[in-house]
């Protein structure tokens, strides 16, 4: 187990350098750099600005020098904030995506396994055809549709809800509710797909025969069973919330991380997409790792291979 | 079979009223805000990246640093210049040296007072090269500037010096008659010496914030707002008293959120809602044009755009009244001269061709395109360059359409702002879409042509008379000879097609029908200080 773990560490790690590389050169190769405006700046002003933020030395040793930095924790100061530095701007923006993200899959999870019991409970009915309808239509819409139509339906014409911003947890509720639909989606159709197998099982055949209650049969034989598919999905789907969150703090006006990568990428702020990047990336390969040892813990086939 | 599914309905029902109720508890309803009658939310443009004066680079900063400071000049409601710090100014009769007095009840928003040697250090720390200003070069006509700020001179050089506490003496290399619009910008503003020197660059910092404008910092949450309080310091109370300033990118969002009464003021809309706004919102609609200049650049560099016939070709074949009442429809007024229209004071030279019939102008395009040596067999095929986004979109195939009836190809290119214009300063384009916006003052836009200003004059456009006109109005120490001389330099590039000027763009605002002290004006500012509710 100790190899395994050691193994799975070491790839990840590697993949993380690998992808913050990428990163580092793709961004400085992308034409216009951080002080490219409207306004034009005279070059020795330019200069003054360059060496203020060693843009002035070779690739190679900026490149050394944000990996140094990287490895005692420094993200370094932020091009166009010039008031913060990266790390202030990630303390400040990451409690949104992660209470986002966190609302998200709460939702995703409850709304996605009561529809997909419901769904499940007489699978062909018309309930069934119905709910796997809508579910079908959450998948295909993506999110750029469906934020819009959410804040047309309840903010703007029902004004049950702001429309944009942040301050106050109600300010939360569509953006979740968007971030989550594609998921819950995805959560019901797993485990309608799974409570239907559950169903056919003979202890629950015999829970039935037995006469215990519907509800108890779900609750107490057919759920456990059906949740296993659910909790090795939650890996990478905590990841996809917490990256996808990008569109949705856009279009919602929320102060999260997702929203300075992509303000960040159009003001070519190297550094805080560095930062973006590196918080992204340690996440998804944190959870994958994670699900890697499960699986490793579960299953000593894989420890083995 | 039945009972469960509604069981599961009836618990999720009650699971998400919890959620909401619980929620709507814990927090301020979002529409509270709307009734304290001393708060304004309005939304900016984008993320400041800063609220140093000296350090700032984008209009939506200039727009909270005029609530957070006061220049030596400032604006009124109206957006005219009027006494800021200095209660009045007096010059010298070659134009080099400005005297200004002081008001004598100036004081910083932690209550100590303000002195001209806050502004002698404010102006040396602009030019200061480890502040790394980018707009260093906005006060570049003081007195040895540019040596200052290259490091070559001591900061004392400069052309700056207190004599007593409440006068200030500005020496200049150059006579430059619009300083006082210049001391309008952020570059100008004084800055806390003794905060800066106790905090370092952490000055900027809400919990050590101190500023000398009608309101001072509270807090600023990146991407949420940025909050202001009026400072008790100023020199008259203001009637808002909690300013949050929202950075709101997407215009739609924008427009949701002002319908839905979570802003008071939004600064811009999407073209497409205007129909609606104007039937459904008419009380809060505010159209105004903006002091500015969107223009078609020729890279007179490259050919065939160093031949004179090509550019006049291209230029009469365009139709300016088209692209504003057609294509935009959102206001824009058509411009023919290269100098805006609204410029105060100044008469700008037109376009040769303004008023001859569009048809007439086709036929002598046409006409100068084959004397070119262009014809349906070897048509003249080009690229043009424009930003990314809906309405550069629209205006660029406009363009493209009325090139077509010359026989001219024109392949569009576009990219984000921030590649457009690096690619246009690197000169890396044949035909490119340019904007500027700025000053009261023709200069402004005219030197963007000249030879030596650098990357700026993205076509390369080179024309020694021109060159030497520029030279002739830089020295007049008057405005009116200045502009006279102005207007000979502009005819110069007009009849030489450097550009192809197009359209002024056009502000579209909501703003509170309720609020008062609101008034548009060519420069769109407008500073909380003047604004209140019934």
């Amino acid at each position: 187990m100790a190899g395994y773990l050691f193994k799975r560490t070491f790839f990840a790690f590697a993949t993380f350098l690998v992808v913050v590389s990428a990163v580092f050169f793709l961004l400085r190769a992308a034409p216009g750099g951080p002080f490219d405006g409207e306004r034009r700046l005279p070059p020795d002003i330019e200069a003054n600005l360059q060496a203020a933020y060693h843009l002035d030395e070779p690739l190679a040793q900026q490149y050394a020098r944000y990996l140094g930095n990287l490895a005692q924790g420094d993200l370094g100061p932020s091009f166009r904030q010039k008031d913060f530095s990266v790390s202030e701007l990630i303390a400040l923006g990451l409690p949104t995506s992660v209470l986002l993200g966190l609302s998200a899959l709460a939702i995703a999870v409850l709304v996605g396994t009561g529809v997909g019991i419901a769904a499940s409970l007489s699978p062909g009915s018309g309930m069934d055809r119905s709910l796997m309808a809508l579910n079908n239509v959450s998948i295909a819409v993506p999110t750029i549709v469906t934020a819009p139509a959410l804040v047309l339906l309840f903010a703007v014409i029902l004004t049950w809800l702001p429309a944009g911003g942040s301050g106050s947890l109600q300010h939360f509720v569509l953006p979740a509710i968007a971030l989550a639909l594609p998921y819950a989606a995805a959560v019901a159709r797993l485990i309608r797909g799974a409570m239907i197998e559950a169903a056919a099982e003979t202890h629950v055949l015999t829970a039935r025969a037995k006469g215990l209650s519907q509800a108890r049969i779900i609750r107490r034989h057919m759920l456990p069973i059906a949740a296993v598919p659910l909790i090795s999905f939650l890996g990478p789907t905590a990841a996809g919330l917490l990256t996808g969150s990008v569109v949705v703090e856009q279009i919602f006006d929320l102060p999260g991380i997702g929203r300075y990568f992509v303000q960040g990428a159009l003001a070519r702020d190297y550094t805080l997409v560095m930062g973006v990047v590196v918080v992204y990336s340690s996440a998804i390969l944190s959870f994958n790792l994670l699900v890697d040892l499960a699986y490793g813990w579960l299953d000593p086939r894989i420890r083995a291979a | 079979m039945k009972r469960s599914p509604a069981l599961l309905v009836r618990k999720l029902t009650c699971v998400c009223a919890i959620v909401l109720g619980v929620s709507s508890m814990t927090s301020p309803s979002f529409a509270d805000t709307q009734t304290k009658s001393s708060v304004l939310r309005l939304a900016n443009a984008g993320e400041p990246e800063t609220l140093d004066p000296h350090r700032y680079n984008l209009r939506l900063e200039e727009t909270l640093l005029n609530d957070l400071f006061m220049g030596l000049t400032t604006f009124d409601a109206r957006g005219n210049i009027v006494p800021g710090a200095a209660k009045s100014w007096s010059t010298s009769s070659d134009g080099l040296t400005w005297t200004f007095k002081l008001r004598t009840d100036l004081k910083w928003s932690d209550g100590q007072s303000l002195t001209a040697d806050d502004f002698v250090f404010a102006f040396q720390r602009l030019q200061n090269p480890d502040t790394a200003a980018s707009l260093a070069y906005f006060m570049d006509m003081l007195d040895n500037a540019p040596a200052v700020n290259r490091g070559d001179l001591p900061l004392e050089a400069l052309g700056v010096r207190a004599d007593g506490p409440h006068t200030l003496i500005l020496t200049l290399s150059r006579p430059y008659p619009y300083l006082l619009e210049r001391l309008l910008y952020p570059t100008a503003y004084p800055v806390p010496r003794h905060s800066i020197e106790r905090h370092g660059d952490a000055w900027v910092k809400a919990a050590n914030w101190v500023s000398n404008g009608a309101y001072t910092l509270r807090e600023w949450q990146p991407q949420a707002h940025v909050a202001l309080l009026a400072n008790p310091h100023f020199i008259e109370p203001v009637a808002i008293q909690e300013v949050y300033y929202h950075p709101v990118v997407n215009e739609q969002s924008a427009y949701n959120r002002f319908r839905n009464k979570e802003l008071h003021v939004i600064g811009s809309f999407p073209v497409g809602e205007l129909g609606h706004a104007r039937e459904r919102l008419a009380d809060s609609l505010r159209l105004s044009d903006l002091l500015s200049m969107m223009y078609l650049v020729f890279n007179t560099s490259t050919p065939p755009f160093d031949k004179l016939p090509v550019r006049q070709a291209l230029s009469m074949a365009i139709d300016q009244r088209i692209l504003t009442d057609q294509v935009l429809r959102s206001g824009n007024k058509p411009a023919f001269s290269f100098a805006p229209a609204l410029l105060e004071g100044y008469e700008p030279v037109q376009l040769p061709h303004t008023d001859i019939a569009y048809a007439e102008r086709l036929a002598t395009a046409r006409q100068l395109l084959a004397d070119a040596g262009y014809s349906k067999a070897a048509p003249l095929r080009l690229e043009l360059r424009h930003v990314s986004g809906i309405d550069g979109k629209k205006v660029n195939l406009a363009i493209a359409g009325m090139w077509q009836q010359l026989g001219v190809q024109t392949v569009l290119q576009q990219a984000d702002l921030r590649n457009h214009f690096a690619q246009l300063r690197q000169g890396n384009f044949q035909v490119a879409w340019a904007g500027w916006v700025g000053e009261n003052n023709p200069e402004h836009y005219l030197t963007l042509l000249q030879s030596d200003i650098g990357s700026v004059n993205y076509g390369r456009f080179e024309h020694s008379d021109y060159d030497a006109q520029l030279k002739v109005a830089q020295a007049q120490t008057s405005i009116a000879a200045r502009n006279q001389a102005l207007q000979i330099a502009e005819a110069i590039v007009v009849n030489a097609y450097a550009v192809v000027p197009l359209y002024s763009t056009s502000v579209r605002r909501l703003v509170d029908p309720r609020l008062q002290g609101w008034f548009e004006n060519g420069r769109d500012i407008h500073q909380v200080r003047y604004l209140s509710w019934p």
